[in-house]
């Protein structure tokens, strides 16, 4: 019986480290938001495939758009609204 | 009335092929804007930029999400800015921070987020612009927070990214009132979080002493059940327990009592005597029901801040939101001379801006070149487009419906009408007076008579010894703890506000339903509020088919007029497959020939320039139109009127019924307006009321002083509640009792206001002070449970019957009873046809 003055310390202690995990996520904003993460998980390991009209890109090429240039215009844009 | 004519003359013979979908957004293509021969059509150029370039970039996937999360049907606007200003070092600083080395965050708030495919596409953008690392976007408040490095790509650029996939974007400027409330929202969880885990420990360790206080426990393991709980006890007082003693300090200091007050006298007094016996070996422990009280009361909070966190973080996102945000300057002169997009504060007087169709005036100056017509509904509350052209003088706020104008700089910034008007609404939101709760006068005789029988108890158990006497005081003090009260209140009011949210009615201040019970004024906007707002075919005179036409024709048009056309109801039955020929008159109206028809809209002088003088029907009802308030608007098909729109800003359906259901109820309801007079009072006698009660004219500063008048009144009892959609109503939304913003709201006016709707309409209203009723008839419930538990409660522990187990018993039980009844109470029904729509920026 005398273990018990060793392992409800030991047990208090790992709750300890468990509370003090979830402050340090709250004080970090990891609660902040609650509905996106929700629906974002969804989407993780589904890669976009690669369209049709791209200019063949594979997913370890640069990417197409250079920051700071138009991005170009689709040929048939002639709407009138 | 047009002669009947088969519909094999004007479209295709009977049965029509299914009305084509946006491949975009999904909503029905108007037919002119079908093209023939493509496999993907598109509702409006907005849509059909945005799926080239999702289609480009190499995104299909996104249609499949949206397809699977049933996202929003919404038209995509593109903005075609170039967002220079926000390459400005000064324009960013507010909303932006350097992390880590040759890295940025800037938080950007993003127009027309709806579903979870949004979230995708956008945090998808690092795979195709180079110099962005990260995308984190927030699905509730629309919020972006993007890392970028600043040596390979500028911020301009990735502005013109989320711009050309549909979400327009806007630096998002947080205040340091805002950062410090996030703070304490964080904070609040980790001390719930604590709270909760001490007390489940607290709970098995005491268990452990409730069995041997039975059974027998050697003295050596009591000991260390004992101190141990007073260990895991001390974070539960010294962190989680911080705010009742802080409210409950700061209370006696403005020498007001506030409910937290007795909730921290027992907890301290728990605490000390439990601390003391702890150490001591000997005497009750209340170390259990302390936290379990704590943990208790800071959930029910918890709750009331999720519940309030939809509203909140709404406003939270337009209030970083500039209302004016950028100008096109005109450098150089000529007409080639460069137009660039600066901030605000960069503009000076005497510079010349370019104000283009369909965007907001940024600043007050005079017209000089250009000629167009201007919607200042949102500032003056005028339902009807003012023209201008050269010498005049514009305002800042203004919408631009024509043509392209250049304005020269008069004032900006703080020093525009606009600018003052949202000053003035800044301060009114920060003058609002606090009310004093009816849970604090509550508070303070509950605070009286506890002390009183701690007095009376200490002193009738003296006798007994003063260890005895104090053990019992303690128990007073413990079990008297107004704990069920301070739950039931935060309960009944966060099931009321999510009950609401799911009917559109998004509420921010809880407060607000408090000062909703005494309400007898109702102040109601006009354009805007009871009105949509904008132009549309009202009424419709003629047959459903030249209806089809003559939008047909005005999808050729950007006029006010031709807007009002495009969206009249009816389905796109008849296809329209050539239009051309098409001229149009300004200030008169268009033709054209439309499947070998010629067709002419316009007035009276356009039409009859190319038709017969219209029948006697057509007359009487343009006629009929001209006494509601409505311009008429003539179609001749092939030399015959055949049709009469009525346009104008109609009253919405629901208002008549709203407000006779207002008045029945004995509430006064009045019209504030800053239409012209004799539009309000025609609108208030097709309401049913007194001419005295329909006021037109107004300014929004004499708005907000009519709304200080009613508010200021001495002794008055009755509440004042204001509901509005303008910049012209902020600071009277700010002012009143209770302020209300219809759906559609500016983002000035949904950060003034209390209350927001998602729905369209002003039904809503009556649910509202409905809802408040019921709440309070909740609240009253709960508060009798709560008196009469610590009645007995306190009667038991004076006559000392209650021990530290009782009372850990006991508390639960009648929190409980609180909780069920607040859980089970339908303060606000779910509309039948669940029409929410997330408010429009």
């Amino acid at each position: 019986m005398e273990t018990i003055f060793v392992l409800l310390p030991l047990a208090l202690l790992v709750a300890a480290i468990a509370v003090g995990f979830f402050v340090w996520a709250a004080r970090t904003g990891q609660f902040d938001d609650l509905e996106t993460p929700a629906v974002r998980i969804l989407f993780d390991g589904e890669e976009p495939r690669p369209s049709a009209a791209g200019p063949g890109r594979t997913p370890g090429e640069p990417v197409a758009p250079v920051a700071g240039s138009p991005i170009p215009a689709h040929p048939t844009r002639r709407v009138s609204e | 009335m047009i002669a009947p004519r088969p519909p094999a003359s004007i479209g295709p013979p009977a049965a029509p092929a299914a009305p084509a979908t946006c491949a975009h957004c999904g909503l029905t293509v108007p037919p002119t804007l079908v093209r023939a021969g493509e496999a993907r059509q598109f509702c409006c150029s907005g849509c059909r930029q945005v799926h080239t370039l999702v289609h480009e970039w190499g995104f299909d996937q996104y249609y499949r999400l949206v397809e699977q999360q049933r996202g929003a049907l919404e038209p995509a606007r593109v903005s075609g800015r170039g967002f220079d200003d926000f390459d400005d070092r000064r324009e960013q600083a507010d909303a932006t921070d350097t992390v880590g080395v040759g890295r940025c965050r800037t938080q950007f708030y993003l127009e027309g987020v709806h579903c979870a495919a949004c979230v995708w596409l956008v945090e998808k953008l690092p795979a195709v612009l180079r110099g962005v690392d990260e995308v984190r976007l927030n699905l509730g408040s629309g919020v972006a927070e993007i890392t970028w490095r600043p040596e390979d790509t500028r911020l301009s650029a990735i502005a013109r990214g989320l711009d050309r996939l549909g979400y327009t974007p806007h630096l998002h400027r947080r205040s340091r009132a805002q950062e410090a409330r996030r703070r304490e929202d964080r904070a609040a969880l980790a001390r719930l979080g604590v709270a909760v885990a001490c007390a489940m420990n607290l709970m098995f360790m005491h268990g452990a002493l409730y069995a041997g206080d039975y059974s027998g426990m050697a003295s050596p393991y009591e000991m260390l059940f004992r101190r141990l709980s007073l260990i895991v006890a001390i974070p539960v007082l010294l962190f989680s327990a911080r705010p009742f003693f802080q409210t409950a300090i700061a209370g006696l200091r403005a020498r007001m009592v506030h409910i937290d007050l007795p909730i921290a006298m027992a907890i301290a007094a728990a605490f000390a005597a439990s601390a003391w016996n702890a150490v001591r070996g000997s005497g009750p422990l209340w170390f259990d029901s302390l936290a379990m009280l704590v943990a208790a009361l800071l959930g029910a909070r918890q709750v009331q801040r999720g519940a309030q966190r939809a509203a909140l973080e709404r406003a939270d996102s337009l209030r970083g939101v500039a209302f004016l945000e950028f100008a096109r300057r005109i450098d150089g002169d000529g007409p080639e001379a460069p137009v660039v997009e600066v901030p605000l504060a960069a503009l000076a007087p005497g510079d010349r801006v370019e104000v283009r169709s369909g965007e907001l005036v940024p600043v007050d100056g005079v017209v000089i070149s250009g000629a167009s017509s201007l919607d200042n509904a949102v500032l003056t509350g005028e339902a009807a487009a003012q023209p201008v052209r050269e010498g005049d003088a514009v305002n800042a706020g203004a919408t631009n419906l024509g043509a392209r104008l250049v304005v020269r700089v008069e004032a900006t910034g703080e020093r525009t009408r606009v600018g003052a008007l949202l000053a003035v609404v800044q301060d009114a939101l920060s003058r609002k007076p606090a009310l004093l709760k009816a849970t604090d006068r509550l508070a303070r005789r509950f605070v009286q008579g506890l002390l009183g029988l701690a007095v009376v108890t200490g002193l009738a158990w003296l006798p007994a010894g003063p260890v005895v006497a104090l053990e019992r005081v303690v128990a007073l003090l413990v079990v008297a703890c107004p704990c069920a009260l301070g739950l039931s209140i935060p309960l009944a009011v966060s099931v009321a506000l999510m009950r609401a949210a799911r009917a559109g009615i998004f509420v921010k201040d809880p407060d607000a339903f408090d000062r909703l019970r005494r309400v007898d004024t109702v102040l109601l906007d006009k354009t805007g509020t009871l009105t949509a707002g904008r132009a549309t075919v009202a009424r419709w005179h003629g047959d459903e088919r030249v209806l089809q036409l003559a939008r047909a024709l005005e999808a050729e048009s950007s006029h006010a007029v031709a807007r009002a056309f495009r969206e009249a109801p009816g389905r796109g039955l008849w296809m329209v497959r050539s239009v051309s020929e098409v001229v149009e008159v300004p200030g008169q109206g268009i033709s054209g020939r439309l499947d070998g028809h010629h067709v002419r809209v316009g007035n009276m002088a356009h039409v009859e320039a190319g038709a017969a003088a219209p029948d006697e029907a057509c007359a009487r009802a343009a006629g009929a139109f001209v006494e509601e308030g409505l311009s008429p608007v003539l179609v001749a098909v092939d030399g015959r009127v055949a049709g009469v729109a009525g346009i104008g800003d109609a009253l919405r359906p629901d208002a008549a019924a709203t407000v006779a259901r207002l008045r029945a109820a004995g509430i006064h309801v009045r019209i504030l307006s800053g239409d012209h007079p004799a539009v309000v009072s025609r609108v208030g006698a097709r309401l049913g009321l007194a001419p005295e009660d329909a006021l037109g004219g107004l300014t929004p500063e004499q708005k907000k002083r009519l709304v200080e008048d009613l508010t200021g009144r001495a002794g008055r009892r009755g509440a004042v509640v204001m509901v509005g959609d303008g910049v012209n109503d902020a600071a009277a939304l700010a002012l009143a009792d209770v302020g209300i913003a219809v759906h559609g709201g500016k983002g000035a006016t949904i950060v003034a206001a209390d209350i927001v709707l998602t729905r369209e309409g002003v039904a809503p209203l009556l649910e509202i002070i409905n809802g408040a009723r019921r709440l309070r008839a909740v609240v009253r419930r709960n508060l009798g449970f709560s008196l009469a538990y610590n009645l007995v409660a306190s009667a038991a522990a004076m006559a000392g019957l209650v021990g530290p187990l009782a009372a850990a018993l006991l508390m639960p039980v009648s929190s409980l009873t609180v909780v069920l009844s607040s859980a089970l109470t339908r303060t606000f029904a779910r509309p039948a046809r669940a029409e929410t729509h997330r408010a429009e920026a």
